[in-house]
C-alpha cells in the first residue's frame, strides 16, 4: 500500500513525528539542496535573509516530490512563520500546518504546546480522514524511542574513532526521511557492523564538538574531515538533538511529547538560549574535545546572537573555539580552507 | 546632501520635546527615588508597568535618539568589536554600544534597571537582545511568548493563543510583584488601560485627518509624535498633546491647508524610518510628494482589533491586552497585510507606496517582495522598495536612494498625466 508523506520544515527538530506516524503518514524532514541556485526565491525573500530557509523555500517553490501530501512548518525563528505565509500562497500542497512550538519551556508553555499538538491531530484527522488515538501515538512513541536509543548507541562510535562524523550525519539524515521500521533495520545492521569494526587509522585526528545552525549537508562534514577533524559529538538537529533523550512511554502521550520537546537540549531559538552553551560545555568536558566549531548559516540571527557569549565562555574555559559563517552552497566551502587549516594547526 | 524641509510642522508637535523630556526626567527621578524600573521592548504591555508603578525605559527609543544625533554608528561599531555581527539589528547594537560606553541618557544611553521585559511578538531580536543585556547586567528578564498567526490560523487556534498570552500576563504580574514587592491593583490597571485606549484612539483620529486632501500632517509630526505611544501609554500628559495635535490639524483641514504647500502625490511608507536621516523625507516633498500614512507609526495606536472593544479594555484590561498582542500591523500575516494595504490605500487616497527593506528588521522585510508584486500586478499600485537600515548609516546609500525616488516620482507623474 502506498503511504503518503508529510514534509517537515523544522530547524529545531520540535515536530512530534509520532503524531504524523499515528496518522499513518510518513514524516519526511525537508533538507536543503546546496546545489540549488536561488532562481525563484529571490522574487520572494531578500538575499540578506537566512540562507538555509531561503534554500528550503526555493525547493518548495520548484515543487516537492508528488508523494508529499502536506507540510508542517514548526516555529523556530522569525523566518519560519513569515515564510510559511509564502508557502501558503504560492505552493500547491493540500495540507499545511504551522506548529507554534513555544519559545519558553515552563508549565504555561507546556499547556500551550499540548493544545497546539491537539490541533495538529484534529487537522490531520479532518484532512486525511484518519483516526489518531492515544494508543496509536503511544505505539509510535515506543517506535521512535527505539530509534533514539539506537542512534545514541551508534553515536558513541564517533568518540571511539570508529565511525566518521560524516557517516553518522548521513545516517541521522536518512532516518529522518524514511519509513521508521526500515530505519530501525538499517540502524540495527549498522550497529552490528560497528561492534566489530576497527578504529580509523589516523593518529592526527582532532576531537571536535560541532554546534551551530541547521547543518544538513553531509558533504560539509566530509569537508571538515579533510582537516583531520573528527566530530565526536555535536548538539545539532541533524545530530544529538534528534535522539539525546527519550519520550516518557507512560501517561498522557501528548503531555509526554510536549515535555520531551521542551526538556531536550535547548536550541538557540529558545529562551534562555544561553543554556545551550552550558549543555555544550558539559559535552565538551565529557568528550574531552580538542576544540569546538560553531557554524552559522549566513544571516542565522539566533546563532549570531549567541556567538559572543560562547566565545567568551570557551575562552575562559581554555577550550579552543572557532566560529564561522557559511553560505548555503558547496563552492563557498573553499573560502573556509584557511580558517579550518589554521584551527587544525592550533589544535 | 543638504535638503530643506518643505512641510509645516504642527505647533503642538513642538510640545513633544517637553513631553519626552518629562519621560526622561521620570526615569531619572525613579532612579533617584529607588523606584523600580524596567527596560521594555516595543510590543510589550507597557501599561502593566505603569499600573504597577514601575518606570518603563524603552531602549529602542533611546537608540533612535542616538541615531538622530549621528551617534549610532559609533555604538554599533563598539558592539561589533565585541563579536556581534554586522548583520544583526542596529537598534540592539546601538543600545549595546551605548551601555558599553556608559553613554548619557540624552545620547542614547540607558541605565541598569530592576528587570527587563521583552517579547517575540515583533521579532526574535527583542528576546535575544534583552537576554544578552540581562546576562551582562545580571538583571532578571521576563519574556512573553506570543504565538504567530499565519494565513490559515483558525478561530480555535486563535482562542488558545489568546489564553496562552493571558496566562503569561498573569505570570508576568506575579514576576513583577516578586521583583518589586508591589501588589497588582486592578482598579489602577483599568485606569491606565482607559488612558492608553484614549491615547491610541486619538492617534487614530489624527491619522484619519490625514485622509483629507491636502494632508494636514507630515512625517515631521508623526515620526516623533509616535514616541509617547510606546513610552507613555496609560499616562494623561500625551493625551493632552495629541488633543492639541488633533485640534490644530483639524483647523488646517477646515481651512484647506496642507502640511505641504503643493501636495500632488500622496504616498504610504512601509517600515521603520532611517532615524539618522529623517530630513531625507524632505526629498519627497521637494517633488510635491507627501507621505500620508506610515504603517509603523500607525501600528503603535494598538487598538485596531475590532473585537477588542472599549468596554473590554476598560473592564478586562488583561484579557484585552493579550488579544491586542496578537493583532496589529507589524505582525499581520501576508494575506491580512495585503487586505489592510488595499483598504488603507483606498481610504487615504494613496498614489504609491515606498517600502523600506530594512537590513535590521528581517521579520518586516520578509513578505515585502510579495506585497509589492501583488499591489502592483493585481491592484495597479506603484511601489518602490528601497534598501537601507533604521539606525546604521553605513547601510544607507543616499545617492542610490535619491535616484530611485526620482525615478519613482516620474512614474507617478506619468500616471497623473494619463
Amino acid at each position: 500500500m502506498k503511504v503518503n508523506k508529510i514534509g517537515v520544515i523544522d530547524a529545531g527538530v520540535e515536530t512530534p513525528e509520532e503524531i504524523i506516524l499515528a496518522a499513518d503518514l510518513i514524516p519526511v524532514r525537508i533538507f536543503g539542496d546546496p546545489n540549488l541556485s536561488n532562481k525563484i526565491v529571490n522574487e520572494h525573500i531578500p538575499s540578506n535573509h537566512c540562507v538555509w530557509s531561503r534554500n528550503i523555500l526555493e525547493l518548495g517553490l520548484r515543487g516537492l516530490s508528488h508523494d508529499i501530501k502536506g507540510i508542517i512548518t514548526t516555529h523556530g525563528c522569525d523566518c519560519t512563520n513569515r515564510q510559511f505565509d509564502i508557502w501558503l500562497t504560492y505552493i500547491d500542497i493540500g495540507f499545511k500546518f504551522f506548529l507554534n512550538s513555544p519559545l519558553k519551556t515552563d508549565k504555561i508553555a507546556l499547556r500551550f504546546f499540548i493544545n497546539d499538538m491537539s490541533e495538529l491531530i484534529q487537522q490531520l484527522e479532518d484532512y486525511f480522514k484518519v483516526s489518531i488515538s492515544d494508543e496509536k501515538i503511544k505505539n509510535k512513541i515506543i517506535l521512535m524511542n527505539k530509534i533514539r536509543l539506537l542512534l545514541k548507541k551508534i553515536s558513541q562510535y564517533r568518540k571511539k574513532m570508529i565511525l566518521k562524523g560524516s557517516d553518522f550525519h548521513t545516517l541521522v539524515k536518512l532516518v529522518q526521511t524514511i519509513e521508521k521500521n526500515k530505519a530501525i533495520k538499517i540502524l540495527e545492521q549498522k550497529l552490528m557492523k560497528l561492534e566489530i569494526q576497527e578504529p580509523i587509522e589516523n593518529s592526527n585526528l582532532k576531537k571536535i564538538l560541532l554546534t551551530g545552525s541547521v547543518i544538513d549537508d553531509s558533504e560539509f562534514i566530509r569537508f571538515l574531515e579533510k582537516f583531520n577533524f573528527q566530530i565526536v559529538i555535536d548538539d545539532l538537529c541533524v545530530g544529538t538533538r534528534y535522539f539525546w533523550i527519550t519520550v516518557n512511554e507512560k501517561g498522557n502521550p501528548l503531555e509526554a511529547l510536549a515535555n520531551y520537546h521542551l526538556q531536550k537540549p535547548i536550541y538557540s531559538t529558545k529562551v534562555p538560549s544561553h543554556n545551550r552553551y552550558y549543555f555544550i560545555e558539559n559535552l565538551a568536558k565529557k568528550y574531552k574535545v580538542d576544540g569546538v566549531i560553531n557554524v552559522a548559516q549566513k544571516f542565522c540571527e539566533s546563532i549570531l546572537y549567541d556567538h559572543p557569549f560562547m566565545k567568551k565562555n570557551f575562552k575562559e574555559l581554555g577550550i579552543p573555539y572557532l566560529f564561522i559563517e557559511k553560505e548555503y552552497n558547496r563552492e563557498s566551502y573553499q573560502q573556509l580552507v584557511t580558517r579550518f587549516a589554521a584551527f587544525s594547526e592550533l589544535l | 546632501m543638504e535638503i530643506k524641509n518643505n512641510t509645516k510642522i504642527l505647533n503642538a508637535t513642538i510640545g513633544l520635546k517637553t513631553i519626552m523630556g518629562r519621560h526622561f526626567l521620570a526615569i531619572e527621578q525613579a532612579f533617584r527615588d529607588n523606584k523600580p524600573t524596567a527596560w521594555a521592548t516595543s510590543g510589550t504591555p507597557i501599561e502593566l508597568l505603569y499600573a504597577m508603578n514601575v518606570q518603563p525605559i524603552l531602549p529602542e527609543n533611546s537608540a533612535t535618539m542616538a541615531a538622530a544625533q549621528k551617534l549610532s554608528k559609533n555604538y554599533i561599531e563598539l558592539a561589533e568589536e565585541k563579536g556581534f555581527s554586522y548583520d544583526l539589528c542596529s537598534y540592539f547594537k546601538t543600545n549595546f554600544g551605548a551601555v558599553q560606553c556608559n553613554a548619557d541618557m540624552s545620547k542614547g544611553g540607558t541605565r541598569k534597571p530592576t528587570f527587563l521585559l521583552s517579547s517575540d511578538v515583533i521579532c526574535d531580536t527583542h528576546v535575544n537582545w534583552f537576554q544578552t543585556q540581562a546576562e551582562r547586567m545580571n538583571v532578571p528578564h521576563y519574556t512573553i511568548d506570543v504565538p504567530h498567526i499565519v494565513g490559515n490560523t483558525n478561530q480555535r487556534q486563535y482562542n488558545y493563543y489568546k489564553k496562552y498570552v493571558e496566562e503569561q500576563l498573569w505570570d508576568l504580574i506575579a514576576f513583577i510583584e516578586e521583583q518589586t514587592g508591589i501588589e497588582f491593583n486592578m482598579e489602577r490597571a483599568k485606569e491606565i488601560a482607559k488612558n492608553s485606549f484614549d491615547l491610541g484612539m486619538l492617534w487614530q483620529d489624527i491619522f484619519n485627518l490625514r485622509k483629507n486632501i491636502p494632508c494636514p500632517i507630515s512625517t515631521r509630526d508623526t515620526f516623533g509624535g509616535l514616541f509617547p505611544l510606546f513610552t507613555m501609554p496609560g499616562l494623561k500628559a500625551p493625551i493632552r498633546l495629541y488633543n492639541r495635535m488633533y485640534k490644530e490639524a483639524n483647523e488646517r483641514v477646515e481651512k484647506g491647508i496642507g502640511a505641504l504647500e503643493n501636495e500632488i502625490y500622496r504616498l504610504m511608507f512601509e517600515g521603520i524610518p532611517f532615524w539618522f536621516s529623517l530630513r531625507f523625507f524632505s526629498l519627497l516633498e521637494k517633488h510635491s510628494a507627501m507621505i500620508v500614512y506610515e504603517t509603523y507609526t500607525y501600528s503603535f495606536s494598538k487598538y485596531m482589533n475590532p473585537r477588542v472593544t472599549k468596554e473590554k479594555v476598560l473592564n478586562e484590561p488583561i484579557k484585552a491586552m493579550s488579544e491586542l498582542m496578537l493583532s496589529f500591523w507589524y505582525i499581520y500575516d501576508l494575506e491580512t497585510r495585503i487586505k489592510k494595504y488595499i483598504e488603507t490605500i483606498d481610504e487615504w487616497k494613496i498614489d504609491g507606496v515606498i517600502m523600506h527593506n530594512n537590513y535590521s528588521c528581517r521579520p518586516n522585510s520578509c513578505g515585502l517582495y510579495d506585497l509589492k508584486r501583488i499591489l502592483q500586478e493585481n491592484y495597479d499600485i506603484p511601489c518602490l522598495i528601497i534598501d537601507g537600515d533604521m539606525n546604521d548609516p553605513r547601510k544607507f546609500n543616499e545617492i542610490q536612494i535619491t535616484n530611485q525616488i526620482e525615478s519613482f516620482i516620474e512614474v507617478l507623474e506619468n500616471r497623473k498625466r494619463k
